[in-house]
């Protein structure tokens, strides 16, 4: 499956912005799932400073400062690339989900991908009884951990409205799951924080949805903006795998990965300090078609 | 036959000190051994104690809290007044360490600083540890202080801890051990420093007398290492603070001034290719080192916490491309963290060859199976702690003594430690070591915890011979119940020989020297001239009030144009709300002089005004900061009692005076201020305005000035600019309209006049550096030079009130383009 990406991120100020310290999260990155054919990130007014590496987990980050008065921002990345069929897991064949957590609990693994990153609360996810509460019924003693997860992520599908008007990106991931409202972004982050809350390794994988959906399927929710979903440690064998309760899917053919971190604050795609006083207001389109 | 010893005075004063001395059966005595016997390293010191008696003892006492108070340590250090004023009051009996003990501590601190430096290494680098099983992966991901874009940042070689203090304790059998280390940015090394002045000052005679190991030449030796890494033309080292707000900014300014380096906020630092620069009034310097006193995380908002307002953008970039140094490491505090101590003791013969010279509290990191069961199994006997240095997000909880804790609270912690075994350690509960403390006229034994502190030179590490003990409360032995109501000793290493007397006073003139070569940090400069228009604003303020409501109590009648100006003025200037009707005017002068929520009104002037001071400590008179701290908090007091006149005239006057003072101090001291041109602009910018104000408002007519005042808006004219005594001796006249103009605005020997202000001005504007790249002057020169001109060709008796709105127009262009060319103007937003 060969999908070609196009991302338009267009910022407007109120006024002059003298100076500007970005980092950008656009650029997507080969991996064992992922094929990248090509890839370009084009940013208008041209910066006087472009550093690109990668950050801790391996996701491409660019560094961009703009020196010049400007009084908007316009950051476009495209891409070109091939989805790859990963080996398959089924849910019953996942180890329960106790071994799996002490196995994360004992790793000995420091690398961008073990658990143990996973874990621990962040930025946007708490450990909370809240959360706890919300899922802990359906880890019966024994049960495989890639079943359970399932549940969980159902459970959210069925329990929470789509709303962008509910929530912004910076409410809390609790208040989030009293509302049982929000979007994307809030639905990763309650199930990341359920599955952490019972000791359970779980990522945050930005991305995108194909805008138009294959024939006789319905369209996905998301598909046209940036989208999220959690990636759920199921043992070293099965690794780790995609789960997107927003759809109540298991992330395949029509999710395109761009970046893995532990909740939103790793994975943004535009972070930055800009010396300004005045508003600023944000537009984004995303075009994913196939090709 | 033995000789008895001469002392029978100093036995009976011996035995009325120690008299209910008497430590807790089963914990060691730092004073007094199992028998009931004075220690010897304590005999001499205790005997001079008895001799003073508990009378003359309680002087001395009272006079290192006297040295503490007056030297502004005392003051508080949140705009909060009731928060606390110094994080560890000073309890007055030294900790006295012998040398024997000392030897064992300095070898300890030093082999576990190397440790944890080689951990460190390892875990911002190959991560070899983790994957030979020696630490768990989890419980070095879980610390929120290990911050991952770190990871393979530094140059291989490069250090991580250049500052680091252990908190020790003594256990019941004499062995000291370790409770807590401390490599984000330990604090407290100021506050030694100045509890040993005041301690050696209220005792000097004592103190003298003993050879007690000198603090100084550890920080000598710090600061000669500092100075290596400094080159020319450099910033030099910096000393990254958060602020004013934070609790230690006391210490940080100490610290700074003792050391020589300057004190920095993220606001006034920025990152350009790679490289950290310091924003001066003289263009970009660049900056080699960093002592960093805030959080890790909190250090860089683009790729550590984007929240965070006091770091630097891109700091981490610039860390990656090795252009600067900073002390401790970003991500050092990782290492704070009480999982580790569960594995420190079998990482020391892998890591170093060697085993643990000092033990740490025996610890149980309950991620793992075989620990979680230790601990699990014999709940009530131990201590549970949280695994790392914070609580992500949320409440800093625990440690909670389980013996303790209830049956509902046993049952809870095994389910969380069931699920969540990670997060959680066990240690072994402390008993601590007691220590004299002067209470009621008598010495008590209290428990105590000692910070020791480990400096990086390159010659190695070393160990500050002191620190200071962190005093408990006396019932409570258990190092888990230290944190809160402690107060803090001086420790004495006592020295097996005569040690060199070394001033522990700071080199300020060393210090002043360098500083008046220095550019001037561009926040500062900003703040500096912001500190004098908000105070110059604060006074012309008060004396608009004590005008008003001295005619008030005078007149009966009160709708006169004088008093109905000065209510218009107040009332633009944002000093009152509304101008009120006939026979309300009190209230208006009441709310300008004590109105918290106008921007106008002096309560407010005066705060911002201290605030932009606070910013600045370093570099402002300890007396100007002291009286202007006085002044807040004294105009901040509301007026109790019904309004009246002579209550609002007596504080105005009060206030009055107080300026006066901090403008004094400020001029006595002003050749030690690095930037007082920016100060005195300040002053003399608002002055002018000022002046131009009460000009437009009691002078102007229509269209030209002096048409139409009453002689009572003249003569309040002369009073609001301080010159009825010099008119009066002038003119044996009533005042008339052009005498008047020409001393308030054209009088140059009159230092209260316009044209005085503006030469000033110019004068000033035209020492103001040059700008680079070009080297070209201020645009405020250019501004400076037309006022001065256009004012000089003022004629008296032909002075148009457009004429004086012109002028006070420059003015304010004339420091808006100052703030352009010194000042940062703009502050960061994170979005």
């Amino acid at each position: 499956m060969i999908y070609a990406i196009r991302q338009i991120t267009a910022y407007s100020y109120g006024s002059y912005v003298p100076y500007a310290a970005h980092v950008l999260r656009l650029v997507p990155v080969a991996g064992p799932s992922l094929n990248v054919i090509e890839c370009d990130l084009v940013i208008d007014p041209k910066p006087s400073e472009y550093v690109v590496g990668k950050d801790f987990f391996g996701n491409s980050l660019a560094h961009v400062v703009l020196k010049s008065p400007h009084s908007r921002l316009s950051v476009e990345s495209r891409a070109v690339v091939e989805l790859l069929e990963g080996p398959a897991v089924t849910p019953e064949g996942t180890p329960p989900w106790e071994d799996v957590r002490a196995a994360a609990h004992t790793s000995a693994r420091l690398d961008p991908r073990s658990p143990a990153h996973q874990l621990f609360p962040t930025r946007h996810v708490p450990i909370s009884p809240e959360l706890l509460a919300y899922g802990v019924d359906l880890f019966v003693p024994g049960r495989p951990v890639l079943e359970a997860a399932i549940a969980l992520m159902t459970r959210i599908r069925q329990d929470f409205e789509y709303d962008p008007s509910a929530t912004s990106v910076s409410t809390p991931t609790v208040e989030a799951l009293g509302l049982r409202r929000g979007v994307c972004q809030d639905f990763a982050h309650i199930m990341i924080g359920v599955l952490r809350s019972l000791g359970l390794p779980a990522g945050y994988v930005s991305g995108y949805l194909r805008t138009v959906p294959l024939p006789g399927k319905a369209r996905l929710q998301g598909a046209d903006a940036m989208h999220a979903w959690v990636s759920v440690w199921c043992g070293e064998e099965a690794g780790w795998q995609d789960l997107d309760p927003t759809n109540a899917v298991r992330a395949g053919r029509d999710h395109v990965p761009l970046a893995f971190g532990r909740d939103y604050a790793d994975v943004s795609p535009i972070d930055g300090v800009i010396f300004h006083s005045g508003s600023h207001s944000l537009a984004v389109s995303v075009d994913v078609v196939e090709r | 036959m033995s000789k008895e010893p001469a002392r029978p005075i100093e036995h009976a004063g011996l035995d009325a000190l120690l008299h209910g001395y008497l430590p807790t059966q089963g914990v060691y005595d730092e004073m007094i051994d199992a028998r009931g016997q004075i220690r010897p390293h304590w005999l001499a010191f205790v005997e001079r104690l008895a001799a003073e008696g508990p009378n003359g003892l309680s002087a001395r006492f009272e006079a290192a809290d006297r040295y503490l108070k007056d030297s502004g340590v005392f003051y508080r250090v949140y705009d909060d007044p009731a928060a606390g004023e110094r994080p560890w009051p000073l309890s007055h009996v030294p900790l006295l360490i012998s040398p024997e003990d000392w030897k064992v501590i300095e070898a300890g601190v030093i082999q576990r600083a190397e440790l944890i430096e080689a951990i460190l290494a390892d875990c911002y680098g190959p991560r070899e540890l983790v994957k030979r099983n020696l630490i768990p992966a989890a419980a070095v991901a879980g610390s929120p202080d290990y911050l991952r874009p770190l990871v393979d940042a530094a140059r291989s070689g490069q250090r991580h801890l250049y500052f680091y203090a252990i908190d020790l304790g003594r256990s019941p059998t004499g062995q000291w051990w370790v409770i807590r280390d401390r490599t984000q940015a330990p604090s407290g090394a100021g506050y030694a420093l100045e509890n040993r002045v005041a301690i050696s000052r209220a005792v000097s005679d004592i103190y003298r007398t003993f050879d007690v190991e000198r603090l100084a030449p550890f920080f000598d030796r710090l600061r000669a290492e500092l100075a290596v890494v400094t080159e020319a033309d450099d910033a030099g080292v910096c000393l990254l603070s958060p602020g004013p707000l934070n609790e230690t900014y006391f210490e940080h300014t100490y610290l700074a001034r003792y050391l020589g380096i300057r004190l920095v906020e993220g606001m006034d630092l920025m990152v350009q290719g790679g490289a950290v620069y310091l924003r001066t009034i003289r263009g970009l310097r660049k900056v080699r080192v960093l002592l960093r006193r805030i959080d890790g995380d909190f250090a860089d908002p683009l790729e550590l916490n984007s929240r965070s307002q006091l770091g630097v953008p891109g700091l981490v970039q610039a860390v990656r491309e090795g252009q600067v140094t900073i002390a401790n490491s970003l991500g050092a505090g990782f290492a704070e963290g009480r999982a580790l101590l569960g594995f420190l003791p079998a990482l020391a013969e892998p890591l170093l060859g060697q085993s643990l010279k000092l033990p740490n509290v025996a610890t149980w990191w309950c991620g793992q199976p075989a620990e979680r069961r230790v601990v699990l199994d014999n709940l009530a006997d131990f201590v549970i702690a949280p695994a790392f240095s914070r609580m992500n997000g949320g409440p800093n909880v625990g440690p909670w003594v389980m013996s303790e804790a209830s049956h509902a609270a046993h049952e809870q912690m095994r389910e969380a430690i069931g699920r969540r075994g990670i997060d959680y350690v066990g240690q072994e509960v402390v008993k601590l070591s007691t220590t004299p403390v002067w209470s009621n006229g008598r010495l008590e034994p209290h428990p105590f915890i000692f910070r020791v502190y480990v400096g990086a030179t390159a010659n190695g590490l070393t160990v500050m011979p002191g620190g200071f003990a962190l005093i408990g409360d006396k019932s409570d032995l258990r190092a888990v119940s230290m944190q809160k109501g402690a107060r803090s000793a001086d420790v004495w290493v006592m020295s097996k020989g005569p040690v060199e007397q070394v001033t522990l006073m700071p080199p300020e003139k060393q210090v002043v020297l360098r500083r008046a070569a220095d550019a001037l940090p561009s926040r500062a400069a900003d703040n500096l001239f912001w500190l004098a228009r908000y105070v110059e604003r604060a006074e012309a303020t008060l004396r608009l009030v004590r005008a008003l409501v001295w005619r008030i109590s005078e007149r009966r009648e009160q709708n006169r144009p004088d008093m109905h100006g000065i209510a218009e003025l107040l009332f633009r200037w944002g000093a009152a709300g509304a101008i009120p009707a006939h026979g309300e005017l009190v209230r208006m002068a009441q709310a300008a002089i004590s109105d918290q929520q106008l921007d106008g009104a002096v309560p407010c002037l005066v705060r911002a005004g201290r605030r932009a001071a606070s910013v600045i400590r370093d570099r402002f008179p300890a007396d100007a900061w002291r009286t202007l701290d006085d002044l807040d908090r004294y105009v901040q007091r509301s007026i109790k009692g019904p309004i009246a006149e002579g209550v609002i005239y007596e504080k105005a006057d009060r206030a009055l005076r107080s300026i006066a003072a901090v403008t004094g101090f400020q001029l006595e001291t002003m050749n030690r201020l690095a930037g007082w041109r920016f100060l005195k602009l300040g002053l003399r910018i608002e002055r002018a305005i000022a002046i131009c104000r009460f000009t437009r408002q009691f002078a102007g007519g229509d269209a030209s000035v002096g048409k139409g005042s009453t002689p009572e808006e003249l003569d309040l004219l002369l009073e609001l600019c301080d010159v009825q005594a010099t008119y009066r001796a002038r003119y044996r006249l009533g005042a008339s309209f052009a005498p008047v103009l020409d001393l308030v605005i054209l009088d140059d020997r009159n230092p209260r006049s316009l044209v005085f202000q503006i030469k000033s001005i110019q004068e000033h504007a035209e020492a103001l550096p040059l700008l680079p790249p070009s080297n070209r002057p201020t645009p405020a020169l250019a501004v400076a030079n037309r006022l001065l001109g256009t004012v000089t060709a003022l004629d008296p008796g032909r002075i148009r009130s457009d004429d004086i709105l012109g002028i006070e127009n420059s003015l304010m262009q004339l420091s808006d383009e100052i703030a352009q060319s010194f000042f940062r103007a703009r502050e960061p937003v994170a979005r």
